[in-house]
């Protein structure tokens, strides 16, 4: 039963049904009666969707990721629905798994839904793709590395300084020879990530070799071919610098392939510190980055656009901390680097 | 008579209860005011709530270690804890915590739009962070301060730690960077202590000190401040009585906090310090607490500046009854001896170090020249 059956049975225009939903007090009471019998009969209840369209909200909002079998998605995910949940939200999520044309598929989709606003994490798409919701005045803020953002709230973390910290560890070891195995995907935390490494081998004037950067896969997958690859290489590398922890789990299973020990024949440092990276062994040392805490910010941020609490037209950007945790995959000898 | 205005606020009375688990929602707010305090600062709010470690908070009767205290309602649910915590009509001051200047500007906008009446930034605690206090570096404090200051329209306090080589560059960068005001200071990294039995560090981490033990680092942080840069001080560490709260005023500050009596002794003990602070001050006919203010300071000196003076600990045949040879055991020249009831010190071994005008209990022994 919808509305519009509702109205036939009482005689009365679709108008008038919405009118004893919405604002029963402007409805005649005899009308009233008749149609508020007729809805409990019927058991009609309307039908959130309906109700935005009349309302111009409709409760929900869209949440995209790249990919819902890594878990680094899935913790920013929760993130944004804990703040939704709070706001009494229901957060529709996508999986656009890297794919740009599902990801617009997705996107054109969510606007139609007309869901009150948009997070989009690690976005893959183009300036020219956003441009087109920023006209549509959708409420979306971008959260994570994405490729391109025209102007768009975001959430972001400093993965040049993560990348840095990381490299600068490994140096301070005594490394020298350190490879990077860098995730494919083209976004502006990738090029971060890399700029990062080089720069801090440029600081200390250890001469870049090309075939220390790889361009991997983000997947465990990717990172044992890519490690794979760099085990081969007549100098092998001393130590791996990944962009994610999923590559350097990968890593490590390759390493371990090759029987050679990790850190002693060979060093690995993480990015992201998923869950896991603290329960393989040995345990990796990553970058820790707070996904969690980005996806809440992300999510305070549209809620903020949504609830027109944001007082100033330009775009915000919440950066949030990296720290660099020191555990037991890249062999540094003093203790104390383990708790700090 | 002990009214005081800091910030522009009005408060019956410099005392204010510091940022704590006794201030964690608007309920324990409405609590702390109870006690007549001039205004209360929250529980530390953060972006991320976590759930905490259990014990986090350890007592060895005179000083606490904490190893996380932070407000385990999230930056929405102050919305409600505010309007509670406001609705006495007290001053409430919303002490927030992060780790980057954009994520702190971000919680301070919202207590502010929540009904804060000013924000205090909490960067200063030794625990989770790293060896290194952010508060320790002038250029985080700088950054953090000027965010907050520029995206709120109510006073910025920034809470310092002594954690650091030099508090007063600290509080330079707070002023430069537009701040209101700094408290100091927060808790100390410390172990409470090792049970030697089980090698086991009190509570497993490191975490923060404070109470009575901490009062001469804070009296001390404070004085260099004041010594150093003008800007409105709220003094925080160790206070237990009224006396406490005096000397932090007399050396310069315009307020001073109260943490670990809150936690340890109650708010009655609270109650106990306003009130006694007030009869103080009606004793000594002090019309206003700023007449007080950084009246000790003008016999602070450097080092440089201390006048030698060939004081010796008093002359000789001084009747003691009292059955104990403190003094005796206190002097490092032996030059204190007990003879029939009579203490008598030696003028030519006394060296004037004046140990033993502190360690007698009667208080027998006074420097003199």
């Amino acid at each position: 039963m919808n509305i519009r059956e509702i109205a036939k049975r009482a005689g009365v225009s679709v108008a008038t049904v919405s009118r004893v939903l919405n604002h029963p007090e402007a409805v005649a009471e005899k009308t009233r009666k008749k149609i508020e019998e007729i809805i409990s009969e019927e058991e009609y209840t309307p039908n959130w969707f309906a109700r935005g369209l009349n309302f111009n909200k409709t409760g929900t909002i869209g949440l995209m990721i790249p990919h819902v079998l890594n878990s680094v998605y899935m913790e920013m995910a929760k993130g944004v629905e804990d703040v939704a949940n709070q706001k009494e939200y229901t957060t529709f999520m996508c999986n656009a798994e890297d794919d740009r044309k599902k990801e617009i598929h997705y996107l054109d989709q969510l606007i139609k839904k007309r869901v009150d606003g948009i997070v989009l994490i690690s976005s893959m798409l183009e300036a020219e793709d956003l441009k087109r919701v920023k006209e549509q005045n959708v409420p979306l803020v971008m959260v994570g590395g994405c490729k391109s953002n025209p102007g768009f709230d975001s959430v972001n973390i400093d993965c040049r300084l993560g990348a840095e910290e990381a490299v600068n560890h490994l140096i301070n070891i005594g490394y020298t020879k350190i490879a990077i195995l860098c995730s494919k995907t083209e976004s502006h935390d990738n090029k971060e990530k890399i700029a990062g490494y080089r720069d801090e081998l440029d600081r200390v004037g250890i001469p870049i070799r090309s075939e220390y950067i790889k361009r991997v896969e983000n997947s465990i997958e990717g990172g044992y071919l890519g490690a794979k690859k760099l085990m081969e290489i007549n100098e092998r590398p001393q130590a791996i610098f990944t962009t994610s922890d999923n590559i350097a789990f990968g890593v490590m299973d390759a390493i371990k392939d090759k029987d050679l020990l990790i850190p002693e024949q060979v060093a690995v440092v993480g990015f992201d510190n998923v869950r896991l990276s603290n329960l393989v062994s040995p345990r990796i040392n990553t970058v820790d980055t707070p996904l969690h805490k980005m996806g809440v910010y992300g999510a305070r941020l549209l809620f903020d656009i949504i609830e027109d609490e944001k007082k100033q037209n330009e775009p915000r950007t919440i950066i949030l901390q990296t720290k660099l945790k020191i555990r037991k995959s890249c062999g540094h000898k003093e203790r104390i680097g383990e708790m700090f | 008579m002990t009214e005081t205005n800091f910030l522009g606020m009005k408060m019956k009375n410099p005392i204010m209860i510091a940022a704590g688990p006794w201030s964690r929602d608007g309920k324990s707010i409405k609590r702390c005011f109870k006690t007549g305090v001039g205004a209360v600062v929250t529980e530390s709010i953060v972006s991320d709530t976590m759930l905490d470690v259990r014990p986090r908070i350890a007592y060895n009767g005179s000083g606490a270690q904490n190893i996380r205290l932070y407000s385990d309602v999230q930056v929405e649910g102050w919305e409600r804890e505010m309007k509670i915590a406001k609705s006495s009509g007290g001053i409430v001051i919303a002490s927030v915590s992060a780790q980057t200047p954009s994520e702190i500007a971000y919680l301070a906008t919202k207590l502010e739009k929540f009904g804060a009446d000013a924000i205090e930034i909490s960067v200063s605690n030794p625990m989770w962070q790293s060896l290194e206090v952010m508060a320790s570096n002038p250029e985080t404090i700088y950054d953090m301060t000027k965010e907050v200051v520029s995206n709120v329209n109510i006073p910025v306090i920034t809470k310092l730690s002594q954690n650091t080589t030099n508090i007063s560059l600290v509080a330079k960068a707070v002023k430069e960077a537009g701040g209101s005001a700094v408290s100091a200071i927060n808790t100390i990294r410390c172990i409470l202590g090792v049970d030697i039995d089980n090698a086991k560090p009190t509570l497993g981490t490191y975490g923060g000190y404070s109470g009575a033990p901490i009062k001469p680092l804070g009296l001390a942080s404070v004085a260099t401040i004041a010594q150093s840069v003008n800007i409105p001080l709220s003094g925080i560490g160790g206070v237990e009585k009224h006396q406490d709260v005096l000397e932090y005023i007399m050396l310069g500050a315009d307020t001073v906090q109260i943490g670990t009596t809150m936690m340890v002794d109650g708010p009655e003990k609270v109650k106990e310090i306003v009130n006694d602070l007030e009869l103080w001050c009606e004793e000594k006919n002090i019309s206003s607490i700023s007449e007080i203010k950084g009246k000790a300071l003008k016999n602070l000196r450097s080092f440089d500046e201390m006048k030698i003076e060939p004081a010796t600990s008093t002359v000789s045949s001084v009747p003691c009854d009292v059955d104990c040879d403190k003094c005796i055991r206190a002097c490092i020249y032996g030059a204190i001896s007990k003879e029939k009831g009579n203490v008598n010190v030696n003028k030519k071994i006394c060296n004037g170090c004046g140990l033993c005008t502190f360690v007698c209990p009667p208080k027998k022994l006074k420097m003199q020249w």
